[in-house]
C-alpha cells in the first residue's frame, strides 16, 4: 500500500467534499420545504464564483491585492454569499413562487429555465473564455502543511474549515435559533405551520437566501482551490451535489454534509485506485462511473438516503 | 415520492434532450453543383466559440476576421464570416456542418478547429463539395485520403509526436514519464503513439485520463510517481494544463508539464516551469511579423494570441483567394472553389509558402517546442 497516495487522495477527497456538501446543503434545504428540486443550484454556484472573480479583480487581483490576503478571501466570500442569498431570493420570487401550486412537473422546467437563463447571462457578461483566479500567485503552493506524505496547501485547509464553519453555523441555525424551528415547521408541514402563525412565505424566502448564499460561498472556494472558473461549471457541481444530498438523505441537514463528504471521497479514490482494482480495466477516467454508480446503488437499496427516513403515507 | 420527483427530473432532461434534437434538425444539404452568385459569398467558420477551448477558437475567429477584413480592403471584395460553434463537441460541430452546407452562401469552410469536428463534419463537406480548410486539426489520419475536400495549412501529429518524444527523450533525459489524454479522438490519437514512442526510447510511461471539462486533476497528481519528471498532457484545453502544473507543485511533485499543440496559450498556460509544442510559429519571436501584428493590434480588440490566430488568418487567405478565382466569371460552385483551394500557392505569415499535397496536408511545416518560465514563452527548440 503506497501510503503517501492515500493520505494525498484523502485530503483532495475531502476538499471536494467540502464544496459537495455545501452544495448538497442547499439542495437539501430547499426539498426540505418546498419539495423542490432547484436545478438552477449549481448555477447559483457558478454565480458565485464569478462573484469572487470580480471582486478579486476590483481589489488588484491576485498578483497585487490592495488589501491583505485573508481580508480579500473573506470579502470574497462574504460578496458571493451575500449577492448569491440574493439571487436566490429573486429566483424564488420569479421562477417558482408563482407556480407553487403548479404540477410539479411546471417549477422543474422553470428550475431548467432558470439554469440555462443564468449560464448564458455570464456568458454574455464575461464571454465563454475560462477566467482563473490565479490563486497560485495569491498564497503560494509552499504556504501550508508539508510534513512526510502530507502536502496541504493553505487555500486547501481554509476550504475544508471554512466549508465545515459554514456547515456548523446552518446546523446551529436550524436546531437552536426561532428562525430554525420555522424552518423545520415548515418542512414538517406547510399548512400546520402557516396555521401555528409562522410566515411560510418568508421562511421560505430565507431558506433560499441561506441556500443560496452557501453555494455563492462553495462557488468562491471552488475558484479558489482549483483555479478556472467558466460559466458551465455549475452543471457539474450541480449534479455532484445533487447525488450527495440524495445519498446522504434528501431534506436532511446531516445527510446532506455526510453525502458531500462521501461522494468527495468516492470521487478522489477512484482516481487513485480504479485502476488497480479493475487490473487495468478501466482507468481514472470513470471516476465519475463510480459516483454515479453509488447514486443508482442507493436509489435502488436505500432510496431515503443514509440519514432520510422512508416516507410513511396515511392510508 | 422522492422516486417520482427525481423521475420527473430525469424526464425533463430526457425531453430537453428531443426538444433540442428536434430543432437541430437539419435542412437538406445544398447541392455540390449550385451555382452561387459571388456578390453574397461567406466563410464559415468553424470552431469552439463557447466551452473549455473558447480560448483558441475565439483568437481564430478574430484573426479570420481580421484576415477578411484586410483582404476586402485590398481587393474590393464584400466576403463575410459566418460562426459557427462547436463548443468542442463531436455532436454539435455535426449540427454546425449542416447547417453551413445547407446555407448557399458559404463557399468555403474555415476549420473544423478540431480533430473530433472534422471527423464530425468533413463528410458532409465532402458530399456538397464544399472546402474545408482546417487552421488547427493535427490528428494523422484526417489527411489520408478518408476527407477528400479536407485541407490543412498546419503540420498533423505524425510529425508533432515524434517531436516531443524526442524533445522529451533527448533534452530533458526524461526516464519515466506520465502521458493523460482528454478522452477526445485529438487526444487519443495523440497519447496512444506517444506512449508507444516513448517505450520504444526505453522510457518508462503511466497512462492516464481525464475529462476535457475537468478543473481538478489532484487525484491524477496523487498517482504521479516521484521519480516522474515529465507529464505530457495532450490536451485543448491551455487552462487545465496550468491547473495541472499547478496542482504538481502544490503536492511537491518535482514532474514538469508538457502541453501539446492545443495548451499553447500565454493567457491561460503559464506555469512556473513547463513546455508545449506548437504547429505554427509564434509571430512575436519573428521580427518579420511586426507589420501584420500592429494591423491586427489596431483592428482586434482581442490583442492577447498565440498560435492559433495566425493560421486562421492564412486559412482565410487561402479560401479568399480560391474563391475569388472561381468567381472570375461572376458565378461559382463549391466544387470550383475546391479544386483552387487545390491548387493554392501562396505567400504565408507562418512559414514558407502554402501548397498542398494531393491529401490535403501543407507542405513543409514543421512543430515548434516552447520552454515556458514563469509564464514567460521561449522557443527551445
Amino acid at each position: 500500500m503506497d501510503w503517501d497516495k492515500l493520505v494525498q487522495l484523502l485530503v483532495n477527497g475531502l476538499t471536494l467534499g467540502s464544496v459537495y456538501a455545501l452544495v448538497a446543503l442547499g439542495f437539501s434545504m430547499v426539498y426540505g420545504i418546498l419539495k423542490l428540486l432547484n436545478l438552477a443550484h449549481g448555477d447559483v454556484l457558478m454565480v458565485g464564483a464569478f462573484i469572487g472573480w470580480g471582486i478579486l479583480g476590483w481589489l488588484g487581483g491576485a498578483q497585487d491585492p490592495s488589501v491583505a490576503v485573508w481580508l480579500l478571501i473573506g470579502l470574497m466570500v462574504l460578496g458571493a454569499m451575500v449577492g448569491c442569498g440574493f439571487l436566490g431570493v429573486a429566483i424564488e420570487r420569479f421562477a417558482y413562487r408563482p407556480l407553487r401550486r403548479a404540477p410539479r412537473i411546471a417549477p422543474l422546467i422553470s428550475a431548467l429555465g432558470v439554469s440555462f437563463f443564468l449560464q448564458n447571462s455570464v456568458l454574455l457578461l464575461f464571454g465563454a473564455n475560462f477566467r482563473s483566479y490565479e490563486t497560485f500567485d495569491l498564497v503560494d503552493v509552499e504556504v501550508g502543511i508539508h510534513w512526510g506524505p502530507l502536502n496541504v496547501w493553505a487555500i486547501r485547509i481554509m476550504v475544508v474549515v471554512a466549508a465545515v464553519a459554514m456547515m456548523l453555523g446552518l446546523w446551529l441555525l436550524v436546531t437552536r435559533t426561532r428562525l430554525g424551528k420555522a424552518m423545520r415547521a415548515t418542512a414538517f408541514d406547510r399548512e400546520a405551520a402557516a396555521m401555528m402563525g409562522i410566515d411560510v412565505d418568508r421562511v421560505i424566502v430565507k431558506t433560499f437566501f441561506i441556500g443560496s448564499a452557501l453555494a455563492g460561498a462553495a462557488g468562491v472556494l471552488v475558484g479558489l482551490v482549483f483555479g478556472q472558473i467558466n460559466h458551465f461549471m455549475g452543471f457539474n457541481y450541480g449534479l455532484k451535489g445533487f447525488t450527495a444530498a440524495v445519498v446522504g438523505g434528501i431534506g436532511s441537514i446531516p445527510g446532506a454534509m455526510f453525502g458531500g463528504l462521501f461522494i468527495g471521497l468516492a470521487e478522489a479514490l477512484s482516481v487513485g485506485y480504479i485502476e488497480d482494482f479493475t487490473r487495468g480495466r478501466l482507468g481514472s477516467a470513470f471516476k465519475d462511473l463510480v459516483v454515479f454508480l453509488i447514486l443508482v446503488l442507493f436509489m435502488l437499496l436505500r432510496p431515503q438516503g443514509i440519514f432520510g427516513r422512508p416516507e410513511v403515507k396515511k392510508v | 415520492m422522492r422516486r417520482g420527483l427525481i423521475a420527473a427530473a430525469v424526464a425533463v432532461f430526457a425531453s430537453a434532450a428531443v426538444v433540442t434534437a428536434a430543432v437541430a434538425r437539419p435542412t437538406q444539404p445544398a447541392a455540390a453543383e449550385q451555382v452561387a452568385e459571388c456578390t453574397n459569398v461567406s466563410l464559415g467558420d468553424v470552431g469552439p466559440l463557447t466551452g473549455p477551448a473558447a480560448f483558441l477558437g475565439n483568437e481564430q475567429l478574430s484573426w479570420l476576421k481580421f484576415a477578411v477584413s484586410k483582404y476586402n480592403k485590398e481587393n474590393g471584395t464584400k466576403f463575410k464570416v459566418a460562426q459557427g460553434d462547436t463548443q468542442l463537441k463531436a455532436p454539435v460541430a455535426r449540427t454546425v456542418a449542416r447547417k453551413f452546407v445547407a446555407d448557399k452562401s458559404i463557399m468555403a469552410i474555415i476549420g473544423p478547429s478540431e480533430s473530433q469536428a472534422v471527423i464530425a463534419g468533413a463528410g458532409l463537406f465532402e458530399k456538397a463539395a464544399l472546402a474545408a480548410v482546417s487552421e488547427s486539426a493535427t490528428r494523422v489520419d484526417l489527411t489520408n485520403g478518408q476527407f477528400k475536400t479536407f485541407f490543412r495549412i498546419i503540420p498533423h501529429d505524425g510529425i508533432q509526436v515524434p517531436t516531443v518524444v524526442r524533445f522529451v527523450a533527448e533534452k530533458l533525459k526524461a526516464k519515466h514519464v506520465v502521458v493523460i489524454d482528454s478522452q477526445d479522438d485529438y487526444s487519443k490519437a495523440i497519447a496512444g503513439p506517444m506512449t508507444r514512442g516513448f517505450r520504444a526510447r526505453g522510457i518508462d510511461v503511466d497512462r492516464e485520463s481525464v475529462a476535457a471539462t475537468d478543473t481538478d486533476f489532484s487525484s491524477i497528481v496523487a498517482n504521479v510517481a516521484n521519480d516522474v519528471s515529465v507529464v505530457v498532457f495532450a490536451t485543448q484545453v491551455a487552462s487545465g494544463a496550468n491547473t495541472l502544473s499547478q496542482q504538481l507543485r502544490e503536492q511537491g511533485k518535482k514532474a514538469v508539464v508538457f502541453g501539446t499543440d492545443g495548451a499553447y496559450s500565454p493567457a491561460e498556460y503559464k506555469p512556473k516551469l513547463g513546455y508545449v509544442s506548437a504547429f505554427a510559429p509564434d509571430l512575436h519571436f519573428d521580427p518579420k511579423a511586426r507589420a501584420i501584428i500592429r494591423e491586427y493590434n489596431a483592428f482586434s480588440k482581442n490583442r492577447t494570441f498565440g498560435t492559433f490566430g495566425p493560421p486562421a488568418y492564412m486559412a482565410g487567405w487561402v479560401a479568399m483567394t480560391a474563391i475569388t478565382k472561381a468567381c472570375a466569371d461572376g458565378k461559382a460552385t463549391r466544387a470550383e472553389v475546391t479544386k483552387f483551394v487545390r491548387q493554392t500557392n501562396i505567400p504565408s505569415i507562418i512559414g514558407d509558402n502554402i501548397r498542398f499535397t494531393a491529401k490535403g496536408d501543407v507542405r513543409g511545416a514543421t512543430f515548434a517546442v516552447f520552454k515556458v518560465t514563469n509564464g514567460k514563452y521561449s522557443v527551445a527548440s
